[in-house]
């Protein structure tokens, strides 16, 4: 077998501790320190994974987080880099994308097809003969390609959303990272360091130097020791928000399953996040065992892994000769292919020391084994054959400026680099190192040493800080690149996005065929559109992208970059908001009681509200409809608790409500009621509510459940911005007090047995009247208000208290036959009374169109009065409120049926629509309110109700919506 | 006498290491509103300093009072016995004492708890004992008081009071 | 993104609810034509740039106050109350 062999020393594994997990089914093992790439490659196995399109044979690519071939899934999760995945005891992954296994893969036949699969084959083929066509295709194109399959079961994952504040944040603990963090940390700052690796210290953890390693653990040590400052490993800064606020992924320990999402709002950033290298781009540039050049030497210094015998090494520029050296000092025989005509010097004298053969102005050409590397032809100015394990290629550097760029400072191309660099930075937030452009080790130490001082300056700290010691780093040698992004030779498979299976042959298909810009090349060709989102592979396909149009690589720009970095799960985002946390649940100071008495609850809106109860019926059908018959004959209690309840007060508070509402209240006298109506600037109504005088300083305003919050802004909008000069203040009670609809026939009776000492007779309390009672230690507010039609009683009182009071109505009431009833026949009362409710209040109806038109002023202005009136809102054929009785029996009645005249044909809007249906007792039938064309001027008629949905259609009577009592005398009673 | 009943009658008690949720339940509060600095003044004259910004308590002889707006206060007092004090006639009276659950979170796991709740900076460096903020926990309103070094009071809407309450319980079982 | 609160600081911008153009002035209760209110309500510009709006700290103090942001860069300008 050829690939990679395990060193007996070295490393930063821990060859004590031995962990078994499981791959593909099978046994594998691994130390304690290793990735599932690095356990798998020490194991053996170079191909590991199949690709997306083609299902092509690959290895590992890289040994970071851009990693485009080896996904697995782990657990319940696909699409995992196992280069990202720290194996632990246990772990079971498996390969993607390929039956029944990458070794053997019955999809490669795709391969033999690949001519028809090239850019934008969507759209070429696949498109016949019939329209619909592709429809029929799309299926089995979908489960030939892939990568993971998303698992059904429930997350086993703990996620957790978490806030963090910090003066300093730095982005990523390289050697500018550290700098940068001691600097900030010396001076007492709340500093955040956060590195997405599982250890500190970035490029540091792949350099192989006792020196470096000293250096790093001596940084690590202070910064530990350090109170103000945190160390976060696992945590990648997914994006970059307004106002210098990140959010970081905390992924779990290994083996852990608890993970957060920390929003952490910093006064500074200090971007260190370092560069990418890129891959060269040439004939079979994706087999298994060709990688970057960096993971190469990561996989030995890290994981203690070289290649069995040979390596060549493939580049553009100085920074892969480290990777030659590294290895030739480990004893693989090494061989350099030089793109560029000569090396510097003190490269090539090193190359001569070590016995390593380099030649210059020479590629790769082609790479031979199918399933792994076994040849590699070089071509240019040599031809040489090589038999080889591993093919380390370098095409440069590309600084991660994914972060800097989120908040659309655009990258800028730095030609002598060969690489983008960031824009520029927004107030507060600097850059160190490799993301700057700057490859040197101490020059990084350097610049992360200012930018922590820039930082400081910035924050205003006048504190002197220790400078960053450098002891055994060496100066620096100069970077150099050519910019030669592939090599000559044919480029059917030679591939650019390895995700995505686009090859450099696509991009010449994108641009032959007119797309030049780069968001055309990316979506044409799905470049850079994968789970890596194109971080080994966007820029390659930008510099040949400018090369075929011949524009410099700045002139050709870049896509936008947007968070997240790497891939972001919704759990993740969603934290602990999932299952019954996805919204607060509000419940009404008597919820407890209606649990423990056979309530059903039902939701509406964020509230639970007691629906209907089981001495009713076991069904709501059967339920409301007996609770109905109580209240309309004998007496029934509800909870109206969730009502919006303000407090309004003041020398000008009734000066206040006379302006809402259009009725008047100036002159309301103290201890009555008052049904208002209020309206929106535009004419249209806004909510409605009875508001109660309690003194001549003091209102007790009710809003609809609904608008409850809408219509306390409005009220505090209009005292703060435009009425300042009103003093009044508005304080909610939504809260504070609970209340109950004592309603029907025999309800004053049971008025009466609860409250003996008051005088709750017809002229003690009259109608529309408010009282105020101390009764059992508390305030009790009784007010002879009526929703349901009949004679009625609203109690309110404390929430505290609110239950006791309940329950003490309901037991001196006993013998009256007092029962509770819930939220339908609450509503289904009104329906037959015509109190217009939320169904018919929807912020498109007018006063006139619900026919309340004439309680509004005529006198005195209101808001909304002047738009009232205009054009539109007085047209005749507006939809107006009727009442609708069911013609047809034995039928179902639907709310949001649409009405049409008798002689219309079915279809479209018709004329109007049912808002609210309900069985009445009284009448024996179903009846509904709703909006018709016209309104009442068509009291009499017969029209038809549709219900598309179900292909209903009923036939309905037109009659006044007060289907009940229309004189009121049960309310006078 | 009518029984008074809590909104977390179901809930139960956390306990676990470094950090205790309980309910705080026994306390009045009154909001007392104004609107001219002279009014300020005289309800100053009668009660003792007031706070001066937002977010910010002092103790009088009444009980704690927290300053919750421009020209707002409320008065805290523990028990639920305690009379109000004599007030000016300018002074805006608004009895809050049933709308509010009040959820005690100690401990020194107790500033984490909360970082997993609300938006604000709990940093013992930043949120000190005899300060307040007015924030969201799980989109509603609630106000956290700084009673100790490890020690706060939630105030949740009643009617939010068992959400917010599991809500808190939920991000301790994290820790 | 946190907004600057006259009274509570700088908090996110989660607690706050946005109420509109406050550049404009609205007619006095009672006084003002139909086409008056009307361009108050329904005609005003959207400027790209600096904007004058009101927030009201809806999850905390409850206090509306007017901001200066710039709507294309995202960016506060400084405030009043």
């Amino acid at each position: 077998m050829t690939g990679f062999r395990r060193l007996d020393t070295g490393g930063r594994i821990d060859r004590g501790k031995t962990i078994t997990f499981t791959y593909d089914g099978s046994r594998a093992f691994g130390f304690a320190g290793d990735t599932l790439a690095s356990a798998l490659l020490a194991s053996g196995r170079v191909l590991v994974a199949r690709s997306f399109k083609y299902h092509r044979p690959r290895g590992f690519l890289s040994a970071g987080p851009e990693e485009p071939n080896g996904l697995f899934t782990v657990g319940d999760e696909p699409n995992t880099p196992g280069t990202l995945c720290e194996i632990h005891e246990g772990l079971a992954a498996k390969s993607q994308n390929a039956w029944p296994s990458p070794d053997f893969d019955l999809m490669a036949i795709n391969g033999l097809a690949s001519p028809i699969f090239g850019a934008g084959f969507y759209y070429k083929t696949f498109m016949g003969p019939f329209r619909k066509s592709w429809m029929f295709y799309e299926p089995f194109i979908r489960k030939a390609a892939g990568l993971g399959i998303a698992s059904a079961s429930a997350d086993k994952t703990r996620h957790d959303v978490s806030h963090g504040f910090c003066d300093v944040l730095v982005v990523g603990s390289g050697p500018a990272g550290l700098a940068a963090a001691l600097t900030a940390g010396r001076a007492g700052l709340r500093v955040v360091l956060a590195e997405l690796d599982f250890e500190l210290g970035g490029s540091l953890l792949s350099a192989g130097s006792e020196a470096l390693e000293h250096w790093r653990k001596e940084a690590i040590s202070e910064l530990e020791a350090l109170k103000n400052v945190r160390l976060l490993t696992r945590a990648a800064v997914q994006g970059l928000y307004d106002g210098n606020q990140v959010v970081v992924q905390r992924r779990p320990e290994p083996g852990q399953s608890a993970a957060t999402l920390e929003i952490i709002r910093a006064r500074t950033i200090i971007h260190a996040g370092g560069a990418t290298e890129r891959p060269l781009v040439f004939q079979n540039n994706d087999r298994p065992g060709v990688m970057l050049a960096s993971a190469v030497r990561s996989y030995l210094h890290r994981h203690a892994l070289v290649p069995k015998s040979q390596a060549v090494v493939v580049t553009n520029n100085d920074s892969a000769y480290a990777t030659a050296f590294d290895l030739a000092e480990a004893g693989v025989a090494v061989t350099i292919a030089e793109l560029r005509a000569a090396p510097s010097g003190d490269l090539l004298a090193r190359a001569a020391q070590l016995g390593i053969a380099i030649f210059p102005n020479t590629g790769v050409a082609d790479v031979v084994g199918d399933k792994q590397l076994r040849q590699v032809k070089l071509g240019g100015r040599h031809s040489v054959t090589i038999d080889c394990d591993v093919l380390a290629m370098s095409g440069g550097w590309s600084p991660n400026v994914h972060l800097t760029s989120h908040g659309g400072i655009k990258p800028k191309f730095d030609e002598s680099l060969a690489a983008f660099l960031p824009g520029g930075f927004a107030a507060g937030q600097f850059g160190a190192g490799a993301l700057m452009g700057t490859f040197g080790l101490l020059a990084s130490v350097r610049e992360g040493e200012a930018a922590g001082q820039a930082a400081l300056a910035f924050l205003g700290s006048k504190k002197q800080v220790r400078p960053v010691d450098a002891p055994g780093i060496r100066e620096d040698r100069a970077y150099a690149i050519s910019p030669v992004w592939g090599t000559a030779g044919p480029k059917t498979k030679a591939f650019v996005d390895f995700q995505n299976d686009v090859t450099a042959k696509d991009v010449a298909t994108a641009h032959q065929e007119g797309y030049l810009s780069v968001e055309h090349l990316k979506r044409y060709t799905t470049l850079g559109m994968g789970t890596d989102q194109g971080k080994t592979s966007n820029i390659n396909a930008l510099a040949m992208m400018a090369d075929l149009r011949g524009l410099s690589v700045n002139e050709t720009g870049t896509t936008t970059f947007r968070p997240p970095y790497l891939p972001l799960t919704v759990g993740a985002i969603a934290g602990r908001s999932v299952g019954h946390h996805f919204r607060p649940t509000r419940r009404s100071p008597l919820h407890d009681w209606h649990a423990a008495h056979g309530v059903t609850f039902i939701e509406a809106g964020l509230w639970m509200r007691a629906w209907y109860y089981d001495w009713a019926g076991r069904t709501p059908e059967e339920a409301y409809v007996r609770e109905m018959e109580l209240v309309r004959k004998g007496v029934g209690l509800a909870d109206v608790s969730t009502l919006g309840k303000i407090d309004v007060q003041g020398p000008d508070a009734a000066e206040f409500l006379n302006r809402l509402y259009v009725n008047g209240f100036a002159k309301l006298p103290v201890g009555k009621a008052r049904y208002g109506v209020m309206l929106n600037d535009d004419g249209v109504v806004l909510d409605d509510g009875t508001t109660s005088r309690i003194s001549d300083t003091q209102f007790y305003m009710t809003t609809t459940t609904a608008q409850a919050g809408e219509v306390m802004s409005w009220l505090e909008y209009l005292l703060q911005c435009h009425w300042p000069e009103l003093k009044v203040h508005v304080a909610s009670l939504t809260d504070e007090w609970g209340g109950m609809a004592l309603s029907g026939p025999k309800s004053r009776e049971a008025l009466q047995l609860a409250f003996p000492e008051a005088d709750v007779s017809h002229d003690g309390l009259p109608y529309m009247g408010v009282k105020d009672i101390t009764f059992g230690g508390t305030t009790v507010r009784l007010m002879r208000l009526s929703f349901s039609g009949e004679l009625a009683y609203e109690i309110h009182c404390p929430a505290d208290f609110v239950i006791a009071l309940w329950e003490h109505v309901l037991k001196v009431a006993d013998p009256l036959g007092i029962k509770p009833y819930g939220l339908e026949a609450l509503a289904s009362l009104r329906i037959e009374k015509g109190h217009v409710a939320g169904l018919e209040l929807d912020h498109r109806n007018t006063l006139d169109d619900l026919g309340l038109g004439k309680m509004a002023a005529r006198e005195k202005p209101y808001i909304g009065k002047e738009l009232r009136f205009r054009e539109k809102l007085q047209a005749p054929d507006r939809w107006s409120l009727v009442g609708l009785e069911l013609m047809e029996p034995g039928k179902k009645l639907r709310g949001g049926s649409i009405l049409f005249a008798a002689a219309d044909e079915i279809k479209g809007h018709g004329r109007g629509y049912i808002t609210s249906v309900t069985w009445s007792t009284e009448l024996n039938k179903f009846i509904a309110l709703g909006l018709y064309q016209g309104g009442l001027k068509h009291e009499g008629e017969e029209i038809v109700a549709a219900f598309p949905l179900k292909n209903e259609q009923v036939k309905l009577k037109i009659v006044s919506p007060h289907f009940i009592d229309r004189e009121g005398a049960r309310l006078h009673a | 006498m009518l029984e008074a009943r809590s909104a977390l009658t179901t809930a139960r008690p956390l306990a676990g290491e470094g950090l205790a949720i309980n309910e705080a339940g026994d306390f009045l509060l009154t909001q007392l509103a104004w609107f001219d600095k002279s009014d300020e003044k005289t309800l100053k004259d009668l009660l003792g300093a007031l706070p001066a910004r937002v977010g910010q308590t002092a103790a009088a002889e009444a009980g704690t009072l927290l300053r919750t707006g421009p020209q707002q206060l409320w008065l805290l007092q523990e028990g639920r016995t305690a009379a109000l004090p004599l007030l000016p006639s300018s002074t805006l009276v608004t009895p809050l004492s049933s709308s509010r659950s009040r959820i005690a979170v100690a401990g020194p796991k107790a500033r984490d708890v909360l970082a997993r709740c609300a938006a604000i900076d709990f940093h013992a460096s930043a949120f000190k004992p005899g300060s307040f903020a007015m924030t969201g926990i799980h989109h509603t309103p609630a106000l956290i008081h700084c009673i100790g070094e490890d020690s706060f009071h939630v105030f949740a809407m009643r009617t939010f009071g068992l959400a917010v309450w599991e809500w808190l319980t939920d991000a301790a079982t994290g820790l | 993104m946190r907004l600057p609160c006259p009274y509570c600081g700088d908090r996110d911008v989660s607690e706050f609810r946005y109420g509109g153009d406050a550049s404009r002035q609205r007619p006095a209760h009672g006084a003002g034509s139909a086409k008056e209110w009307h361009d108050y309500y329904f005609v005003f510009d959207n400027p790209k740039g600096a904007h004058t709006e009101h927030w009201q700290h809806v999850l905390g103090c409850r206090q509306w106050f007017t901001l200066n942001r710039d709507t294309a860069r995202n960016e506060i300008l400084g405030g009043e109350e």
